[in-house]
C-alpha cells in the first residue's frame, strides 16, 4: 500500500516539473466572457408501500417542485462568481402521518383549522383536537391533512472561484444556507485544482463542511407521552381518544416507555474529495474521484416510527381493519408506535468512482461512469451508468441515458415489526434496505454559442429538457422530469 | 449513543483505486494532446463531470439511496428525509 502511494506522488511530482515549462506569454482569455443567467424547474414524484414513519410499511409517495435560478458573473479576467437560489416545495403522504389523526383525509376526527404554514406537528398548539363526534381514525395508506404534509426547502450556495494568468490553478470558496421547517443547514468549503502537462492532467481537493440542526418532530403519540407522561392518554391530544389492543378491545395499557426525546439535535458533515482527470487521447479522457464524508450528531430522523416485535401492538381508528393493517385495504386504523428509529451517532462514508468520456464521432459521444461506495454501517454499493449523447444537428442533442444501482442493507435496519426492543440501533426505512434500481432517461438540448441578445439583451445560449423514470426493487418508483433555459447577458 | 467509528470495508476498494490512479498517470506521460487537438475533448458532452442538467436527478439519488459522493454532487446538507 505504502509503495503504491509513493509511486502516485513520484508520477505527481513528475507532472509538476513537466507544468514548469508553460509559457508565460501565453495568451490570457477570459473565464467567463459574459454574465449567465440559468433559470431551471424539476418536477419529481414518488410512490411506493414502504414508509419510514409508518415503519417501514404505508404510502410513501411524494410530489416536489423545485424552481431554481443560477446567476454567475464574471468579476474580471480570473474571477467568477456564481449565485444559486432555489426552493424545493414538496407535498409527502409519510410525514403527513406524523400525526395521522387529523381532521380530512386519513382521519376523521379533530380539524386543524389553522393556516399558519408554521404550523407543524410537534407544536403543542398543532396537537389541538377540538370535539367531535366522528369517531377517531388513520392510516398509514393514506396522506393525511396535517401540517407536516407540505413545506418548503429554500436555499442559497455562493461560490467564488479565481483562476491563475496560465490558468493551471483554480482555487474555490463555497457557501450556502439552506432551511426547512424542522431543519437549517449551513455550507462551506474550499477547493483547489492543479492543471499539469499542457492541461492534460488535472488534480483538484474539495473541502466541504455542513453544519446543521434538527428541530425535531416526533410521532404526535410520543411527543404526547413526552408531555404527560404515563397519563398521556387522558390529557391533551389523545385525552378521550380510545386506544384498542391487538383484538380490537379498548385499553389504557399503551405506554411507549422506550421513547425519549433526542439530546442532541446537531448534525455535522465534513467531506473531503480527491479528483484526478486525465486526457488519454484526442477522443478519449478520464477521471478517477475519491471521497472521505464523516457525519456526526443526529443521523437518525426523529419521526420513523418503530414497531418491536416483542412488544404488545395498541391502535386508533376502525378495530375491523386491524387484521389489513399491513395492506391498503385497511381506511381506517393506525398503530401506535413504540420507539423512534435509532442509528449510531457517527458515519465515515467512503465511495470513489470512474468517468471515462469517448468521442466515438461527431454524432456519438459515450459519457460511462461507475462508483463502488462502502461506509461503517454496513452498507456497499455499485453505481454503474452509461449516456449516449446523439448530436442530431449542430444545436440539438438527443442524450438516452441508464442507470444501475445496488446496495446492501445497513447493519441496523430491519422490516417492519421485526426489530425487538433490546437492539440499541434500528431502523426500518428501506433507503437503508438492501435493494437494486434501474434508471432509464432521455434528454433533449438546444444549445446556441453564438447566441445573439434578442430582449432585454439576454440571449438564448442553452435549453434543455429532460426526463427519467427510477425504478426500485422494492416497489419504490419515481419520476421526474426537469427543465432548463439559460441565457447569455450581453 | 455514542460509538468508536471504524474505517468501513473499502480498504481493498482504495487500493484498487489507487491503482486506477497510477495507471491514468501512467498513461498520461505517454501522450500530450496539444491544444489545438483538443477539438473533442472540449465537446461539452465530454465534460468529466456529472451533465448540469443531472443536478435533480442526483439530489433524489441522494435521498433514495444509501451512496452518495464521488460524483460532484451533495455530500451533505439537508435532512432528506422525505
Amino acid at each position: 500500500m505504502k509503495r503504491i502511494l509513493l509511486l502516485f506522488f513520484l508520477l505527481l511530482l513528475f507532472h509538476v516539473s513537466k507544468a514548469q515549462s508553460t509559457d508565460p506569454n501565453a495568451y490570457k482569455k477570459r473565464v467567463l466572457e459574459s454574465p449567465e443567467i440559468e433559470i431551471l424547474m424539476s418536477y419529481y414524484q414518488q410512490n411506493g408501500d414502504h414508509s419510514a414513519v409508518g415503519g417501514g410499511i404505508g404510502d410513501e409517495s411524494v410530489d416536489d417542485i423545485t424552481p431554481t435560478i443560477v446567476v454567475t458573473i464574471p468579476l474580471n479576467d480570473d474571477d467568477v462568481l456564481t449565485i444559486d437560489a432555489g426552493l424545493s416545495a414538496y407535498t409527502s403522504a409519510s410525514s403527513s402521518n406524523i400525526n395521522p389523526f387529523n381532521a380530512s383525509g386519513a382521519s376523521g376526527r379533530g380539524e386543524d383549522d389553522d393556516e399558519d404554514e408554521d404550523d407543524h406537528e410537534g407544536d403543542d398548539e398543532d396537537d389541538f383536537r377540538p370535539g367531535s363526534s366522528e369517531p377517531t381514525t388513520g392510516t398509514p395508506w393514506l396522506a393525511s391533512s396535517g401540517a407536516s404534509q407540505s413545506d418548503v426547502l429554500a436555499s442559497v450556495s455562493v461560490d467564488y472561484s479565481h483562476s491563475s494568468d496560465d490558468r493551471n490553478w483554480i482555487l474555490g470558496l463555497h457557501g450556502s444556507v439552506s432551511k426547512e421547517y424542522d431543519y437549517h443547514s449551513l455550507g462551506f468549503g474550499g477547493s483547489v485544482a492543479r492543471l499539469f502537462a499542457e492541461k492534460n492532467t488535472e488534480l483538484s481537493l474539495k473541502t466541504q463542511v455542513y453544519l446543521d440542526a434538527w428541530k425535531p418532530i416526533y410521532p404526535t403519540e410520543l411527543h404526547e407521552y413526552s408531555l404527560y407522561g404515563s397519563n398521556f392518554q387522558n390529557s391533551g391530544y389523545f385525552e378521550g381518544m380510545t386506544v384498542l389492543n391487538e383484538q380490537g378491545n379498548p385499553t389504557t395499557a399503551y405506554l411507549p416507555d422506550l421513547f425519549s426525546e433526542w439530546d442532541s439535535k446537531k448534525r455535522n458533515s465534513y467531506s473531503a474529495s480527491l479528483g484526478f482527470s486525465q486526457i488519454i487521447s484526442q477522443r478519449l479522457q478520464a477521471s478517477f474521484f475519491v471521497d472521505l464524508i464523516y457525519q456526526e450528531g443526529l443521523l437518525s430522523t426523529p419521526y420513523h416510527r418503530i414497531y418491536f416485535a416483542d412488544r404488545p401492538n395498541y391502535y386508533i381508528g376502525t378495530a375491523s381493519d386491524i387484521p389489513v393493517y399491513t395492506t391498503r385495504e385497511n381506511t381506517g386504523v393506525f398503530r401506535l408506535a413504540d420507539e423512534v428509529e435509532r442509528l449510531p451517532d457517527t458515519r465515515l462514508k467512503i465511495p470513489f468512482g470512474a468517468r471515462i468520456n469517448y468521442y466515438m464521432s461527431q454524432t456519438f459521444k459515450l459519457r460511462t461512469y461507475y462508483r463502488y461506495y462502502s461506509d461503517d454501517w454496513g452498507i456497499t454499493g455499485h453505481t454503474g451508468s452509461v449516456e449516449l449523447p446523439v448530436s442530431l444537428s449542430p444545436k440539438f442533442t438527443l442524450t438516452p441515458t441508464y442507470r444501475y444501482y445496488e446496495q446492501t442493507a445497513a447493519t441496523y435496519f430491519a422490516p417492519f415489526e421485526t426489530h425487538v426492543s433490546t437492539e440499541q440501533f434500528y431502523t426500518s426505512d428501506y433507503d437503508l434496505a438492501e435493494f437494486q434500481s434501474n434508471q432509464w432517461g432521455i434528454g433533449l438540448s438546444y444549445t446556441n454559442i453564438f447566441s445573439q441578445p434578442k430582449f432585454l439583451r439576454l440571449g438564448l445560449k442553452h435549453v434543455n429538457l429532460r426526463f427519467s423514470h427510477y425504478d426500485r426493487s422494492d416497489g419504490l418508483k419515481a419520476n421526474i422530469v426537469s427543465f432548463g433555459l439559460k441565457y447569455v447577458f450581453e | 449513543m455514542s460509538r468508536k467509528w471504524k474505517l468501513p470495508d473499502g480498504r481493498n476498494s482504495l487500493k484498487r483505486l489507487l491503482l486506477i490512479g497510477l495507471a491514468a498517470a501512467a498513461l498520461s506521460s505517454c501522450v500530450a494532446v496539444k491544444e489545438y487537438e483538443k477539438v473533442y475533448i472540449n465537446d461539452p458532452n465530454m465534460k468529466l463531470s456529472a451533465a448540469g442538467d443531472q443536478r435533480f436527478e442526483l439530489n433524489f439519488q441522494v435521498y433514495r439511496e444509501a451512496a452518495a459522493g464521488a460524483n460532484g454532487g451533495k455530500s451533505g446538507g439537508g435532512c432528506g428525509c422525505n
